[in-house]
């Protein structure tokens, strides 16, 4: 895996402050303004509408506080890099906090020498673990998917009398070819072959695999850190994730 | 008119590893606070001195002796540790800092005016002038601490944005003068140019060892092996000494050989003042423009309370000698002049490049690099000769 990139420039950002009435927000506004990070409330944006690319919560762990309403869904992460601000050191509103999936802390009353370390290690400990997580799922897909290669391996060593490293070659090779992924490929040839290999496989003239996309759900492992402004190390999409 | 007088701090070390530097900058301000008190503005200054001799600890228990004996403004700090080893205190008491040294940014503290250039002001420009002029190859040596770290982080980034490659990074403890190894080391990799961020007596050391490691191989260092600094003066060029003082590329907002009748001026007053030396350099001027501009902000505000100086420091512009100087209300960091010079036999620079106007401050490079950290091209200093 290539090193992630970390982002050290925030301008251009959006800071959305999630904090109660009583919150003093001169501080945090005019050191993010010196960052070149505009700032907005938390009731002024329409959550849906978060970029993760752009937007950044700094979240008063003070405030009555439901996690929920940021997390990503299907993640401990949320939808876009959080900042706890902590004023109330008990663990019940460190725990709300924790639950929002911040990824970094700034300490009440906010002082300006400490945002910029908290937009830094906020913003890229999220990224980090958003690949993590984007990782994690992905594998967990594929492992899944292993049954199939399990399987159409056997049908191939019984069907064609090929040993078992051969037919998990010929298996790849074809994968590779049709730029599926090995799981997918399996999966979609027993399918066709209604639970064993087609008759006359490998020169089936019709692409399998027309039940599913090619691609994923989450394109994010794609985004981050990859396709960025600086074109950085990069293989390609396809080789970063089917290798 | 009524005539204030305020107490001010020069907390500025004359003994210790950088010492050469700062020893120029007390020299300025003692030409600033005399300037004042005989000056048409209504304020008079009684300074308050505190010499930390370089140690960190001192820093902090002679700011807090300032500040309980009710100074509201103290100028001084060379190195980034001491000035974040006091700003705590500062912070707590609601005094204001006057940093007048080059440091690596990245800070905008509420209680410190900086009058001094940032990587935008001085590095930038310089890797800028190096990869243009000089070559594409750098060998960094640096001082084990922030400045060289983050320096050398900011030339790698900028030498990679120029298509260029920084061979190695190599520290050496504040105060080390063995460079034996990292001399060889250099003459077998034979980068274009090398970045030096030593401070003190470890520069001036390396950069005769280097001459002379050239000199046995007959090797012409200042055409081959050319080094290059944001930090080296003229008093560091003295302490160097002649053999080896010429021939280095400097990057900074103020050199004692810049044609201007304000310099000419200054010159002159220095040199009644302290005809002993320190030569003139940037630290000295840097130091002279903080008290300079403390005495605007103090006459204007017409209190040294720090709110009201912090709102009048803004409003003021000064001729100084490097040029107009002018501090940006929102990061309290001052527009400067960025050039290139390099030494010359005498001990002083030769002004190589200088941009046509005062550039604003970028602390966090928010306008000088992308969000990855990959530096922006720049505008191109105006070649001098």
């Amino acid at each position: 895996m290539t090193e992630r990139r970390l982002i050290q420039n925030f301008r251009g950002m959006r800071a959305i402050l999630w904090a109660g009435p009583d919150f003093a927000p001169d501080t945090l506004d005019r050191t993010l303004a010196r960052l070149g990070v505009e700032t907005a409330r938390m009731e002024e944006v329409d959550l849906a509408g978060l970029d993760r690319d752009r937007d950044v919560l700094f979240i008063d762990g003070d405030q009555p506080l439901a996690p929920e309403v940021v997390l990503a869904p299907g993640s401990a992460l949320p939808l876009v890099p959080g900042i706890g601000i902590v004023g109330i050191e008990a663990p019940s509103r460190l725990k709300l906090l924790t639950e929002a999936g911040v990824t970094a802390l700034l300490r009440k009353p906010v002082h300006a020498a400490t945002v910029y370390s908290a937009l830094f290690l906020g913003v890229n400990n999220f990224r980090r673990l958003r690949a993590m997580e984007t990782r994690l799922a992905e594998g967990e897909r594929r492992r899944n998917g292993r049954r199939f290669v399990i399987k159409a391996v056997v049908a191939l060593v019984r069907g064609q009398g090929l040993d078992d490293d051969e037919a998990y070659a010929r298996l790849r090779r074809e994968s590779m070819r049709r730029r599926l992924e090995l799981e997918e490929f399996c999966e979609a040839l027993l399918l066709e072959g209604g639970g064993t290999i087609p008759a006359g496989w490998p020169t089936v003239s019709r692409e399998p695999m027309d039940h599913r996309h090619a691609t994923y759900p989450d394109d994010d492992g794609r985004r981050d850190g990859v396709a960025d402004a600086d074109g950085g190390p990069c293989g390609g999409p396809d080789q970063a994730r089917r290798a | 008119m009524t005539v204030t007088a305020f107490p001010i701090g020069l907390l500025i070390s004359t003994a210790g590893p950088y010492a050469e530097a700062s020893t120029g900058m007390l020299a300025g301000a003692l030409l600033a606070v005399e300037a004042v008190n005989a000056g048409p503005l209504p304020v008079r200054l009684v300074p308050r001195f505190g010499d930390p001799r370089g140690e960190l600890a001192r820093y902090a228990a002679l700011g807090d002796e300032m500040l309980a004996a009710g100074v509201r403004h103290v100028v001084g700090c060379y190195t980034s540790s001491s000035r974040k080893e006091i700003i705590p205190q500062f912070e707590k008491a609601d005094a204001l800092l006057w940093y007048p040294s080059h440091y690596e940014g990245f800070e905008s503290s509420p209680n410190v005016v900086y009058t001094g250039p940032v990587a935008n002001q001085h590095l930038l420009p310089l890797a800028d002038y190096l990869v243009r002029h000089v070559g594409q190859t750098a060998f960094c040596v640096g001082s084990n601490y922030i400045w060289a770290w983050e320096n050398n982080r900011v030339m790698r980034d900028a030498m990679a944005a120029a298509g260029g490659t920084v061979l190695a990074e190599r520290y050496f403890a504040v105060g080390s003068t063995d460079f034996d190894q990292v001399i060889a080391a250099i003459l077998a990799e034979r980068p274009a140019f090398v970045f030096n961020t030593l401070i003190g007596v470890s520069s001036y050391r390396f950069v005769r060892d280097l001459r002379a490691a050239c000199g046995r191989r007959g090797l012409d260092q200042p055409a081959v092996l050319p080094v290059a600094s944001c930090t080296l003066s003229e008093p560091e060029l003295a302490a160097i000494g002649p053999g080896a003082m010429d021939g280095h590329i400097t990057s900074s907002v103020y050199f004692a050989s810049l044609a201007s009748p304000e310099n000419d001026r200054f010159r002159a007053a220095y040199a009644a003042r302290h005809p002993g030396g320190p030569a003139v350099s940037a630290d000295a001027e840097a130091t002279y423009v903080a008290v300079m501009l403390l005495a605007q902000a103090l006459a204007a505000a017409g209190t040294d309370e720090i709110g009201a100086v912090k709102a009048a420091v803004g409003r003021q512009v000064l001729r100084a000698p490097g040029g107009e100087v002018a501090i940006d209300p929102e990061t309290m960091h001052a527009a400067l002049t960025p050039r290139i010079g390099r030494s010359n036999a005498a001990g002083q620079f030769d002004i190589l490049a200088e941009a046509p106007a005062p550039v604003r401050a970028d602390p966090y490079l928010i306008g000088s690099a992308s969000r990855f950290g990959a530096l922006a091209p720049r505008p191109r200093l105006r070649i001098a000769s």
